[in-house]
């Protein structure tokens, strides 16, 4: 056991003088802010504004193209918005759109044509992102269509967000004809805003869905973003070791198992290192902002619960045990780091897929597919932690999906110590099956 | 504690794929002892010696350590300075031999004292605090050795100690292997350099493409090959020597020559044809040199082959 400890505590200290763990460390949460925040913050501002100019065949939509800038309505359109651009609107910050009004008597089509040649810079003229057209029978043919043009047709915040105003027209327009007033009219096109709650079995209800989807992630990637490093920092160290002959005397000091777990617990004590003071930074952050927030009605306990930091750790713990082996495995049989991630590619791809999976888990966190994988041995520690973040599965299958990573752990770590002996010290070449047989009965 | 075992080695045999590293090997370590495993590159040396620290297990036979058959039961107990020299490179010295005792299981404190006096010792106290990589190779190489004495084991397994050592730290560690001998410890070490181990050893065991061929202590060994063999030492041309009658053998090096003579032949006579043609500065009659035993032996016609220089598995 002192042995274990000694190797422990050489791995963690290596590990934590180094200069890129420091910089790692505080600089982390800003890299992964800055990951998960830009995007979103260029799909909804689209990085600069928008110019569309809008071709009406029925000649009757100017007021509602006459404002050039629009930022009514916005409300009411939100839940039009499929999955990917709701997402997007999330951000505060709202889409900038200019547009330019065309009333047409003749075909809308024809009259459109110089714009669209315009928006595909035939005149060298002023930039023109899109062109919408709207047919000329809108009013009265039910059937009537927009047909929106532009160079890339996956702008999708704009098309829904032009869709909203030209069908909102439409129907008043409609009702219009059948007597009713425009006020009245507003009236009954006004839209019911939906609110989410999430009840938990307490009893308690839980706003902030929105939220609680971005925290979702945040949490998943905390768990799996440092389970790579330092899988990779334990599979880059067996192969140091190989290659700086330091193996021969640690081998011939302790039984193999002892050497694996010694440096295996040295890591996840960094990674758990690293991660406390991430959330240390979080929480002086959240402390600072909290005041502020608490004022504006922002409550954080509405999309976080205490529950998920000691769900966090044993989690995070299971997830790591299972991910190092088989980095460790890759070390020991491989001659060099390049060798050890080649052999690592596939084997990744296969690990990540939680990670591709988070989205339709974390939306629906009791459907089949959720419940599946997550008691699913390599998968079930990532996944039942993102179901516990968004939801409550059943405590049975929490209890079965420890029990299942605690099995998959036993198992892996007896194989990969085992592996770990015969491939550690075949400098240059694979250890055969047969080889390998003999060590996982004799070693 | 003479004639007390400590290492017994029984028909053991290690074949790395169709390559035969070690071939029925049996020899036995005394306690006390400096026992030499001797032998060309690829003899086998090596791989015995891994064997023997539990890094490989062997195909067939036994080995026997400290009196127990199971080599993890007693590691704590050996000190080992691998082939393959290798330290972790970024750590500082004091901190990489702490951390080389701990994993032998010494306690910190004193660990800590026995390191500051071998780091004395080796002339290395000013290097303490030095990373591994800025050391020189030499200096690195004694590192490593204090790391195999420092949990003050009872047989220490040196893998060609000497080599890459200058002639001041050669002498150096010579008379620590000596005073290791003298306060009980064995040692049991590897070499292929014959004059190094005649200067070292008390034992020696000969192993050739993994087998042994001599085995013995150094004294009896060379008595048995004899005492008619004249060392000379000279200055000038010696060719001639080679041809002179009652010559039966002659190994020619520059100012020195080993030449062994046919029964019957005269030492005085040799004498003095060699005088007359050279200054000659040593004439001894002795058994032959280790060196030239060991070519007997194994026989300087057949070089390893390259199965047998596979066999020292690495790279």
């Amino acid at each position: 056991m002192s042995k274990v400890i000694a190797v422990l505590k050489r791995e963690y200290l290596e590990v934590v003088r180094k200069k890129s763990f420091i910089i790692m460390t505080i600089l982390g949460p800003f890299l992964m802010a800055a990951l998960m925040f830009l995007p979103m913050l260029l799909v909804t501002r689209g990085l600069e504004e928008k110019h569309v100019v809008v071709v009406d065949g029925t000649g009757r939509l100017a007021a509602v193209f006459s404002g050039g800038d629009e930022t009514e309505g916005r409300a009411e359109e939100r839940l039009d918005l499929p999955g990917a651009a709701r997402q997007a609107r999330r951000t505060p910050g709202s889409l900038a759109l200019r547009t330019e009004y065309v009333a047409s008597t003749g075909d809308p089509r024809a009259a459109a044509q110089p714009y669209l040649d315009r928006m595909l810079g035939k005149h060298g003229e002023v930039k023109l992102d899109g062109v919408l057209v709207v047919a000329a029978d809108a009013f009265s043919n039910p059937d009537a269509e927009l047909t929106y043009y532009s160079r890339a047709a996956t702008d999708f915040v704009t098309q829904e967000r032009l869709a909203g105003m030209v069908n909102r027209a439409v129907s008043r327009g409609r009702l219009a004809a059948k007597g009713i007033d425009a006020a009245e009219a507003d009236q009954l096109l006004r839209r019911l805003k939906l609110e989410p709650v999430k009840l938990t079995r307490t009893g308690e209800e839980k706003k902030g869905g929105e939220l609680g989807f971005l925290v979702a992630f945040v949490f998943v990637a905390l768990l799996m973003i440092p389970n790579i490093i330092y899988g990779q920092e334990v599979m880059r160290g067996i192969v140091a070791e190989k290659s700086e002959r330091v193996m021969e005397i640690l081998i011939s000091s302790m039984p193999s198992m002892s050497l694996l777990s010694g440096k295996i617990l040295g890591l996840a004590a960094v990674g758990l290192t690293q991660i406390g003071i991430w959330m240390a930074m979080g929480a002086l952050l959240a402390g600072y902002a909290g005041a502020g927030l608490a004022m504006s009605g922002f409550d954080p306990s509405q999309f976080l619960s205490v529950g998920i930091i000691p769900a966090f750790f044993v989690f995070y713990v299971l997830g790591y045990l299972i991910y190092v082996c088989v980095y460790a495995v890759a070390g020991a049989i491989s001659n060099s780091e390049k060798e050890a991630q080649q052999f690592m590619g596939p084997l990744i791809m296969v690990m990540m897929i939680p990670w591709f999976l988070a989205m339709p888990i974390i939306s629906n966190p009791e459907s089949t597919l959720a419940i599946v994988f997550s008691l699913i041995p390599v998968f079930t520690p990532i996944t039942m932690f993102m179901r516990i973040v968004v939801s409550e599965p059943p405590f049975w299958q929490v209890l079965l999906s420890v029990a299942l990573s605690l099995g998959t752990i036993v198992v892996m770590l007896w194989a990969t110590a085992k592996i770990f002996r015969v491939g550690i010290l075949s400098y240059g070449k694979r250890p055969t099956a047969a080889e390998l047989w003999r060590w996982l009965r004799v070693a | 504690m003479p004639d007390e075992t400590v290492l017994r080695v029984e028909r053991v045999t290690k074949t790395f794929g169709p390559v035969r590293a070690v071939d029925d090997l049996s020899f036995a370590v005394a306690a006390g002892t400096i026992t030499g495993l001797l032998g060309r590159n690829g003899a086998g040396k090596t791989t015995t010696l891994r064997m023997i620290n539990g890094i490989f297990l062997p195909d067939t036979g036994r080995i026997e350590l400290l009196g127990a058959a199971d080599v993890a039961a007693v590691r704590d107990r050996v000190g080992y300075l691998p082939e393959e020299r290798g330290l972790y490179r970024k750590m500082k010295v004091i901190e990489h031999l702490l951390f080389l005792a701990e994993i032998k299981g010494q306690p910190l404190p004193r660990a800590r004292q026995r390191a500051e006096r071998w780091l004395e010792r080796f002339e290395l106290a000013d290097k303490r605090t030095a990373r591994v990589e800025e050391l020189s190779k030499g200096n690195q190489q004694k590192v490593q050795i204090i790391g195999a004495l420092l949990h003050d084991p009872e047989l220490v397994i040196l893998d060609e100690p000497l080599s890459g050592l200058d002639p001041v730290n050669v002498v150096l560690v010579r008379g620590i292997l000596q005073e290791l001998r003298a306060s009980g410890k064995t040692v049991l070490l590897s070499t292929h350099m014959m004059g190094e181990a005649e200067k070292t050893v008390d034992d020696i065991v000969l192993i050739h493409r993994g087998t042994a061929v001599l085995a013995g202590g150094l004294d009896e060994v060379r008595a048995a090959h004899g005492t008619d063999t004249v060392h000379l030492a000279f200055e000038g041309d010696g060719a001639f020597l080679t041809t002179l009658p009652g010559v039966a053998r002659a190994r020619l090096d520059t100012n020195a020559a080993e030449l062994e003579l046919r029964p019957g032949a005269c030492t005085q006579e040799l004498l003095a044809a060699a005088m007359e043609r050279l200054r000659i500065l040593r004439f001894e009659v002795a058994a032959p040199s280790l060196e030239q035993i060991f070519i007997d032996k194994v026989g300087g016609g057949t070089p390893s082959e390259p199965a047998a220089g596979a066999a020292e598995v690495r790279r």
